[in-house]
């Protein structure tokens, strides 16, 4: 066996163990109601398509609503490759071989992107020929064929760049390019378009020549690889226990100050570190994340009464429980750690000061959501929706600490 | 001068049938530090993990300061710091911000932390890193800001655990001083190392442990009778080797 051939077995066997590490978890997904949940969201997306296909606005931004769609799919290029950190003592010797083992690297995720963009376009199609429809169905299919193949490659140049700003800059141009190409196919004429498409993919292709790069990008893989099999992880969390990989922080500076608003006092040294724990780990990015997608959602709703107001309270219930379940993850976060017996701090005083900072936090997060709720309900008059929001929330927070200690004690009796 | 650390009789490790360490009995008193030394495998980090509390012992019992863990837990635990082998940071806090949890941890007073964190991150040169997550440290950064944490809680005793690996050697110049300068005001130091040639030079007494038993304790010279080496005098690190080969080479 060639030493090429070699290493594109390992690759199989590397997708392979991951198919059955992962394939368990799929099981336990599909027996949570899930999938239930995901059908009806799925079935009451296809309604709401075809009634809109079937009557669309006049108004409608056709052009807005395939820029933004497609960019999103075009752009998004993951790369799998199962590369792992022990790689760059192992396979990094055989850097010269590696070409055949990057090859199914990117056939396996291009194709897997490629089909979603084409769900998408086709999705976009039946929207597009209500409008001018300047170049036409098949044209737009090439013409985003063409971009996704550019999008894999500028996205594996950008990861063979040394310098991480660079590596930004140039996503970020990628991004913008490609959205104005898109925006330029779907309203301009042909020729303009073409011609505009040609200019800003050859000052793309110079400005590539520019960046210093590695010839292979180790580090970057093995990061992009931890990544991606984190989000897998953090996935199957939701369902059951999954082993614990390490988390990855970011500085968050505009929320980070709360840090300092904690009084230096031996009674607050839980709160401080949960509180940075909240802010800088992954669970503050998904809570923030879901802050302002329910805030925005809860604002739609109200602001068009649906269901006499009360369809507002629903979406409110349905963002208060995913935050209370993702917020639930911060009791994890320090659960092996060594310092929570080193510190001269009794233990009841630890599941205290966590209860502090999650009550707090719970309070803020449905403060802020049931505001979007509120004040355009109040604005129309429907007072009653708005005020048994208020209550229900009120009262779940009332109830939540002793049900997490409950939890908690139990969980501390299981280990 | 007071014993701070009491081990008495200690019998311990990860399970009833097998146990690690037999019958470990020492001291260590306050202004003084111990070296403990040994092979890989030998039952130094299990004698550590046994003192901080992370396991309990099947026989014996453990006093630091005169209180024991399960009488007066937090009194047990105020009284010493440790600096693990492997750096165990917070990687969602900043090196000023594990300052800060520490200070709080111990009960550091207000007035005091703001100046001893300055002058820990002078003497131990992490000023410029001060604002840098324990993520992206190097490993000998990350074994500086376990000393700085160890030191800024001024407890009556220190376990330090391997302190030297990955530490530049300014870091281990600080370390050096800041410990002799801890001992003279009267903290007592247990300190984990295979660098025997700073062992000796810095430490007073020396447990030297083999197969999880104490093969040898006391000043250097009763390390060396211990060894029968007294007449050839030698280093620390002879005797240390007579008594964990019985001379065979």
């Amino acid at each position: 066996m060639g030493a090429g051939h070699e290493l594109e077995a390992i690759w199989s066997r590397r997708a392979k163990d991951f198919r059955e590490q992962s394939l368990p978890y799929f099981r336990y997904m599909g027996q949570s109601g899930f999938p239930a949940f995901m059908s009806l969201i799925l079935i009451s997306s296809a309604i709401g398509y075809i009634t809109l296909v079937r009557q669309l606005p006049a108004n409608f931004p056709v052009a807005a609503t395939g820029v933004i769609s497609l960019t999103l799919v075009l752009c998004w290029s993951p790369l799998r490759t199962w590369l792992a950190a022990g790689d760059t003592v192992f396979m990094m010797p055989r850097e010269a071989d590696m070409d055949g083992y990057l090859r199914l690297s990117f056939r396996y995720t291009t194709v897997g992107c490629s089909i979603l963009a084409a769900i998408v376009l086709l999705l976009y199609l039946p929207i597009y020929n209500q409008g001018p429809a300047i170049s036409g169905g098949w044209l737009l299919a090439m013409i985003a064929a063409g971009l996704k193949a550019g999008n894999v490659w500028g996205a594996w140049r950008e990861r063979q760049m040394t310098w991480p700003g660079m590596r930004r800059l140039m996503r970020l141009t990628r991004w913008a390019l490609t959205a104005l190409i898109v925006a330029a196919w779907l309203t301009c004429l042909v020729w303009q378009a073409a011609l505009f498409s040609i200019l800003v993919c050859l000052s793309f292709l110079l400005a590539h020549r520019l960046p210093s790069r590695h010839r292979l990008p180790w580090e970057r893989l093995i990061y992009e690889e931890a990544r991606t099999r984190k989000r897998y992880y953090v996935f199957f969390g939701l369902f059951i226990d999954v082993p614990t990989l390490p988390s990855s922080t970011a500085r968050r500076s505009y929320i980070a100050w709360l840090l300092r608003v904690v009084r230096y006092s031996n009674r607050n040294t839980f709160v401080y570190l949960y509180t940075a724990s909240l802010i800088r780990t992954e669970i503050g990015g998904i809570v923030i994340r879901l802050l302002l997608l329910g805030c925005l959602v809860i604002y739609w709703f109200a602001d068009a009464v649906s269901l006499s107001g009360w369809g507002s309270v629903l979406v409110y219930g349905l963002f208060m429980s995913v935050l209370s379940v993702q917020l639930g993850g911060l009791r994890h976060v320090h659960r092996y750690s060594v310092w929570k017996h080193v510190y001269p701090l009794p233990e009841k005083q630890r599941a205290e000061q966590y209860l502090k900072v999650d009550r707090l936090t719970m309070l803020v997060c449905s403060m802020l959501l049931w505001l979007f709720a509120a004040l355009p309900l109040v604005m129309s008059s429907y007072y009653l929706p708005a005020a048994a929001a208020a209550a229900g929330a009120l009262a779940y927070i009332a109830i939540r600490p002793s049900r997490l200690r409950k939890r908690m004690q139990k969980e501390m009796d299981e280990e | 001068m007071d014993a701070i650390l009491q081990v008495n009789q200690l019998t311990g490790g990860y399970s009833p049938r097998r146990p690690v360490l037999h019958n470990i009995s020492f001291q260590v008193k306050a202004g003084e530090m111990v070296g403990l030394i040994g092979l890989n495998g030998a039952g130094k980090s299990t004698t550590i993990k046994h003192i901080l509390g992370l396991m309990k012992p099947q026989i014996g019992e453990i006093k630091v300061d005169g209180a024991t863990l399960e009488e007066e837990t937090e009194q047990y635990r105020a009284s010493f710091a440790y600096v693990p082998e492997s750096p165990v940071l917070f990687d969602e806090l900043t090196v000023e911000e594990h300052l800060r949890l520490t200070g709080m941890a111990y009960s550091v007073n207000d007035d005091q932390y703001g100046a001893r964190a300055e002058e820990l991150l002078e003497q131990f040169q992490m000023l410029p890193k001060r604002k840098a997550f324990a993520s992206h440290l190097s490993k000998g950064m990350k074994q500086k800001v376990m000393i700085m944490n160890a030191l800024l809680a001024d407890p009556p005793l220190y376990i330090i655990d391997e302190p030297f690996l990955g530490l530049d050697p300014l870091g281990i110049r600080s370390l050096l001083d800041r410990l002799v300068e801890v001992k003279r005001k009267g903290a007592a130091i247990l300190m984990s190392s295979h660098i025997l040639s700073t062992v000796e030079a810095y430490c007073d007494r020396f447990i030297v442990m083999h197969h999880g038993q104490i093969a040898a304790q006391g000043t250097l010279d009763d390390v060396r009778q211990a060894a029968g080496t007294e007449m050839r005098g030698g280093s620390l690190e002879d005797a240390f080797y007579k008594l964990v080969t019985g001379g065979h080479r």
